[in-house]
C-alpha cells in the first residue's frame, strides 16, 4: 500500500511545482525550465539549517521558500524584457549555475548531496515524525491546497486579468497604466518561492538532497507536466503532474518487463508517450477556461451578429467627471519635441499644443512621422530633446504606464486588444481606482490588483472588483456591445475590437487621449458610429488627438489640424484653411 | 612557465571552441529559421557518433564510409524529427507551438537515447576517424585529430556562411528567416525549406557528434554538454545572424572556459560560462523582437513612403 501512497505523496509535492509554473507560464506568458534549481535553493537550505543549525520544519520551511523567491528576483531582472527562447535559454543557465554550485562546494556533500539527520516534524501540529508515506498524506494535501488557493487567488483575479494581459500583449498593457516589470518582479519571486517550498518538502520527504533531485531533467519534467496538464489551468496542473507521474508506476504494472532492461524501455515508452499526448491535446488536458467537474469547452465565440452601434446611448451614464477642473485650454503642450533613428529625422522640432474638449487631427503623408509622434508622447519612444507638458508637468523620459495615468493614453491603428480574453475583461484591464497610498505598490491602485486588499482585504477587493466590472459594463454599454461582453475580443468584428479599444481608453480615465487612424479599415456604415463616440469622447471634456488619413473624417470631427511633413510641422490651423493652401493642395490633399 | 601554460590552455581553448562554433552554428540555424527549440539536436549528435562508431567496430568498414553512412542516418533523423513530429505539432498548437514542440523534442531525446542504450548498452564505445599523431609547437601540444578539427570545423562554418550568402537556396532560406509569410505569398514553400534546414543543420550536427566521439568517447549522454554550449553559442552569437558571428561566440567560449581552468578548478570551469551567459543577457540592450514590434508602424511607413 505504502507504493501507491508514494506516488500519490509525490504527485501531490508535484503539484506545488507544477501549479506554481503553471501561474508564471499560463498566466503571465514567461517560460521557465529552472523550477526544480529553485527548489534546490529551498531544498539545500533547508538541509543544511537542519542538519548544521538544527532548525525546526517551519522555520526551514520558511527559509527555503524566502530564499529560494529571492533568488528568483535577481533572475527576473535579466528576464524581464526576454522573448521566450531566451527565456527558455536563461533559466536553463540558471539552472545550471544553481546545480555547479551546489554540486561543487564540499560544505553541501557535493555530487552526493546532503542526507537528512531526522524526519520532519510538525510540531506544534499533531502526527509526530513523518516516517512513513501515508503519515506524509494528509499534510501534503494541505501544503498543495496552500499553494492551489494562493496561485488560484492571483491567477483569477484583478492581478490575473493583468498578468494575462502582460501574457498577451505586453505593450498594450503597459499603455493601460500597468507597471508591467513590477508584475514580473513579483511573479518571479513568487513562483519561485513557491518551488523553493516544494524542494523543502522534496528534502524532507526523501531525506536528502542531492544535485540530481533538483536536476534539469527534473526541472524540465515539472515544464512538461504544467504545459501537458493545460496552460492557464490550475486544475489542470494537478492533473499534468498525476499523469506524468503515474506513467511509470503504470508501466511497471501493467507491462511485465525484463527487469534487467525494465527502467530503459519504460524510459522509452515515457518519451514516446510525451510525444504522443503532445499531439493528441497540444492545448493541455484542460485548456484555459475548462473545467474538470464541468466538463464542457471554453464558450467558443460564435461570430457576432452585425451589432447596430450606429446610435450610442448615451445619456444613462453618468461618464466622465474630469479631474481637473480648471478651464486651462492648453492641457497638453509640446515644446521643441524632437527624435532621430540614428541618420533619420523622425520628428523635428515640434511645437503644438491640445485643448481640452478639442479635437486635433493630425495628418500628413505616409513615414511623416505621424505615429512616431504618438510613440515619443506615450513614451514608447524616448524622445530626443524638448518638452511634452500634461497638466503643467514634464512627462517627457517617463515611462509608458507613468504616462497613462498621468492622463494621456492611445490606441493603436492594428487595435491590439487581448485577444483571448472577453470584451469585458479587456475593458476591465484599463479601469482601476487610483490611490496614493504607499503600501499599494506596485499597482497604486484599490482592489485586487494589490496584493494586500488581495490576501487580506478580501471584501474590499471584492467590492472594487464589483465597481470595476460595472463601469466596464456601462462603457461597453455606451457603445452597444453588451451583448458581446462575454466574448473573446479575438472573436469580434474588427469595427467592435476598434469600439472596445475606444471604451478601454475611457475606462482609464484619461484626459488625453490618442487615436492612431480610429476610422481606418472600417466600412462607411460602421464609420459613422464611430465617429459619433469619438465625437461624444470630446463633448465629455477629453482632449483628443487623432492620427488620420480620411479626409472625410478629419473635415468632420477635427477643430484644428497640424500638417506634418518629413518629421516637421509645416501648417497648422482650421481644416478649411489647410484644404484652402495651394501648396497642401498640391502636395497631399489632391485637386479637390 | 606561465607563458608556456597559458599558452597550451589557449589552443585548447581554441580546439574546444571551434567545436562549440560548429555546435553553435548547427543549432541557431535550425532555431533561427524555423523556429523550432529542437533539443533533440542531442539525440541527433549521439546517434551519429553511434553508428559510425558499431560500423568500424562491428562491422569493421573503413572509417570514410562509416562516416558518410553516419552523417546520412544524421541528416534523415533529423529531417524525419521535422516532418514526423515537429510539423503536424506546430501546425496544431499555433500560438503555443514554441513551447509544446519543445516538449516534444524532449520526449523524442528520451525515447532516443534509452533506445540506444537499450540496443548498444550504457558502456563505453571508441570511435576512430583520423589517426591521432602528437604534434608539438614550441611547448604547446596537440594532436592530428584536434587539427582536423579546428581546420573541419571552420571550412563547415565557412562553407554553410557562403551558401547563405551566395546561392539561390541562401537567398531563400534567409527570405523564410526574414519573413516565412511573405515567402510563402512569394512563392516559396517554407515547409520545404524547413525540411533543407534540417537537414543541413543536422549533418553538421552529427558531424560534430563523430568528432566528439573521436576525442572522447562514444556514450549514451555525449550529447549533453555539448548540447548545452550549443544554446548558449548560438544565443550570444544571435541565431539571427552569419554563421561566422555564431562561430566565434562559440571560440569565445571556448576560450573563457579553458582559460578560467588555469584560476578555477575544472567543476567550475562552465560555471564561469553560463556567469558569461547570464552576465551578457542582462547588458543585452532590448530583446529584439519586440523593439521590432514596437518600431514596426514607422518602418512599414517609411518602407511604403
Amino acid at each position: 500500500m505504502d507504493y501507491w501512497w508514494d506516488i500519490l505523496n509525490l504527485v501531490l509535492i508535484f503539484s506545488i511545482f507544477t501549479i506554481s509554473l503553471n501561474l508564471l507560464v499560463g498566466y503571465t506568458g514567461q517560460v521557465s525550465v529552472a523550477h526544480a534549481a529553485f527548489g534546490a535553493v529551498g531544498g539545500y537550505l533547508a538541509a543544511y539549517l537542519s542538519t548544521r543549525a538544527d532548525c525546526g520544519f517551519w522555520t526551514v520551511l520558511f527559509v527555503g521558500a524566502v530564499g529560494a523567491g529571492a533568488v528568483g528576483v535577481v533572475m527576473s531582472v535579466p528576464a524581464l524584457r526576454l522573448a521566450p527562447e531566451y527565456l527558455v535559454l536563461l533559466t536553463i543557465a540558471v539552472s545550471s549555475i544553481v546545480l555547479t554550485i551546489v554540486g561543487a562546494v564540499p560544505m553541501l556533500g557535493g555530487a552526493y548531496g546532503m542526507i537528512a539527520d531526522r524526519a520532519a516534524n510538525l510540531w506544534p501540529l499533531p502526527g509526530g515524525d513523518l516516517l512513513y508515506p501515508h503519515q506524509w498524506v494528509l499534510p501534503l494535501i494541505g501544503f498543495t491546497a496552500i499553494t492551489y488557493l494562493v496561485c488560484h487567488r492571483m491567477g483569477e483575479s484583478a492581478w490575473g486579468r493583468t498578468l494575462r494581459g502582460i501574457r498577451d500583449d505586453e505593450v498594450a498593457t503597459r499603455a493601460l497604466g500597468c507597471n508591467v516589470f513590477a508584475y514580473k518582479v513579483i511573479v518571479f519571486g513568487l513562483t519561485s518561492a513557491f518551488a523553493g517550498f516544494g524542494g523543502v518538502l522534496l528534502y524532507f520527504y526523501n531525506q536528502i538532497a542531492s544535485p540530481s533531485v533538483y536536476g534539469l531533467n527534473v526541472s524540465l519534467k515539472i515544464f512538461a507536466m504544467t504545459i501537458f496538464g493545460g496552460l492557464g489551468n490550475f486544475a489542470g496542473s494537478i492533473l499534468g503532474a498525476a499523469v506524468l507521474q503515474l506513467l511509470q508506476p503504470m508501466l511497471e504494472k501493467v507491462v511485465r518487463l525484463d527487469p534487467g532492461h525494465a527502467f530503459l524501455i519504460q524510459l522509452v515508452i515515457y518519451g514516446l508517450g510525451l510525444v504522443v499526448l503532445m499531439r493528441m491535446r497540444p492545448e493541455g488536458l484542460l485548456p484555459e477556461g475548462a473545467s474538470l467537474w464541468r466538463w464542457e469547452r471554453p464558450p467558443r465565440a460564435q461570430p457576432p451578429s452585425v451589432v447596430e452601434t450606429s446610435a450610442p446611448a448615451i445619456s444613462p451614464v453618468s461618464i466622465l467627471p474630469s479631474s481637473v477642473n480648471e478651464r486651462d485650454d492648453a492641457i497638453l503642450k509640446v515644446r521643441g519635441l524632437s527624435k532621430s533613428f540614428g541618420g533619420i529625422h523622425a520628428v523635428r522640432g515640434l511645437d503644438f499644443d491640445l485643448s481640452r474638449g478639442k479635437i486635433a487631427a493630425l495628418i500628413g503623408p505616409n513615414g511623416a512621422g505621424k505615429t512616431t509622434v504618438f510613440n515619443l508622447l506615450t513614451g514608447a519612444l524616448r524622445p530626443d530633446a524638448g518638452t511634452i507638458e500634461l497638466h503643467g508637468e514634464d512627462v517627457r523620459g517617463l515611462p509608458p504606464n507613468r504616462i497613462a495615468r498621468k492622463g494621456m493614453v492611445r490606441s493603436f491603428q492594428d487595435v491590439r486588444l487581448f485577444g483571448r480574453m472577453t470584451a469585458l475583461e479587456n475593458v476591465m484591464l484599463g479601469i482601476r481606482e487610483a490611490t496614493p497610498e504607499f503600501w499599494r505598490w506596485p499597482s497604486g491602485t484599490k482592489g485586487g490588483e494589490n496584493l494586500v486588499d488581495l490576501f487580506l482585504r478580501p471584501a474590499e477587493a471584492a467590492r472594487v472588483e464589483e465597481r470595476t466590472r460595472t463601469r466596464a459594463f456601462e462603457l461597453l454599454y455606451l457603445v452597444g456591445l453588451t451583448n458581446c461582453a462575454e466574448m473573446p475580443a479575438g472573436a469580434l468584428s474588427y469595427g467592435q475590437q476598434k469600439l472596445v479599444s475606444f471604451v478601454r481608453l475611457l475606462g482609464t480615465g484619461a484626459d488625453v487621449l490618442l487615436l492612431d487612424e480610429p476610422a481606418s479599415g472600417i466600412d462607411s456604415r460602421w464609420v459613422d458610429g464611430i465617429l459619433d463616440v469619438v465625437a461624444f469622447m470630446r463633448d465629455a471634456g477629453k482632449t483628443i488627438c487623432i492620427v488620420e488619413h480620411s479626409l472625410h473624417v478629419v473635415e468632420r470631427l477635427a477643430d484644428t489640424a497640424i500638417f506634418m511633413e518629413l518629421g516637421r510641422i509645416t501648417a497648422q490651423g482650421t481644416i478649411a484653411e489647410l484644404t484652402s493652401d495651394p501648396r497642401l493642395s498640391e502636395v497631399y490633399f489632391g485637386t479637390v | 612557465m606561465w607563458f608556456q601554460q597559458v599558452a597550451q590552455l589557449a589552443v585548447a581553448g581554441v580546439i574546444n571552441g571551434s567545436f562549440y562554433g560548429l555546435v553553435g552554428v548547427s543549432f541557431g540555424l535550425i532555431l533561427g529559421v524555423t523556429g523550432r527549440f529542437h533539443y533533440a539536436f542531442a539525440l541527433v549528435f549521439t546517434l551519429a557518433a553511434y553508428v559510425v562508431s558499431v560500423l568500424e567496430s562491428v562491422a569493421g568498414w573503413p572509417a570514410t564510409l562509416s562516416a558518410f553512412v553516419g552523417l546520412a542516418v544524421a541528416v534523415l533523423v533529423g529531417v524525419a524529427i521535422e516532418e514526423f513530429v515537429y510539423r503536424p505539432l506546430a501546425l496544431v498548437s499555433g500560438k503555443l507551438s514554441l513551447l509544446t514542440v519543445f516538449i516534444s523534442s524532449l520526449g523524442v531525446t528520451i525515447a532516443g537515447i534509452n533506445l540506444i542504450t537499450l540496443v548498444w548498452t550504457s558502456g563505453s564505445r571508441s570511435l576512430g576517424l583520423v589517426s591521432l599523431v602528437p604534434l608539438h609547437v614550441g611547448n604547446v601540444s596537440f594532436t592530428s585529430l584536434d587539427l582536423f578539427l579546428v581546420a573541419t570545423a571552420w571550412l563547415l562554418i565557412a562553407a554553410l556562411a557562403g551558401v547563405l550568402r551566395g546561392t539561390d537556396l541562401g537567398r531563400t532560406i534567409r527570405a523564410v528567416r526574414g519573413n516565412p509569410t511573405l515567402a510563402r505569398i512569394m512563392g516559396t514553400d517554407p515547409a520545404r525549406i524547413y525540411l533543407v534546414v534540417f537537414a543541413i543543420g543536422s549533418l553538421l550536427c552529427g558531424f560534430a557528434g563523430i568528432l566528439n566521439g573521436a576525442r572522447f568517447a562514444v556514450l549514451p549522454d555525449m550529447g549533453d554538454r555539448p548540447v548545452m554550449f550549443a544554446f548558449v553559442v548560438a544565443f550570444l552569437g544571435g541565431t539571427r545572424r552569419s554563421p561566422f558571428a555564431i562561430g566565434l561566440a562559440g571560440l569565445f567560449i571556448g576560450v573563457i572556459e579553458s582559460l578560467s581552468g588555469y584560476w578555477v578548478s575544472p567543476q567550475w570551469t562552465s560555471l564561469v560560462v553560463f556567469s558569461v551567459l547570464f552576465v551578457y543577457l542582462i547588458l543585452h540592450p532590448v530583446d529584439l523582437r519586440s523593439l521590432r514590434q514596437a518600431l514596426s508602424p514607422e518602418r512599414s511607413e517609411i518602407r511604403r513612403a
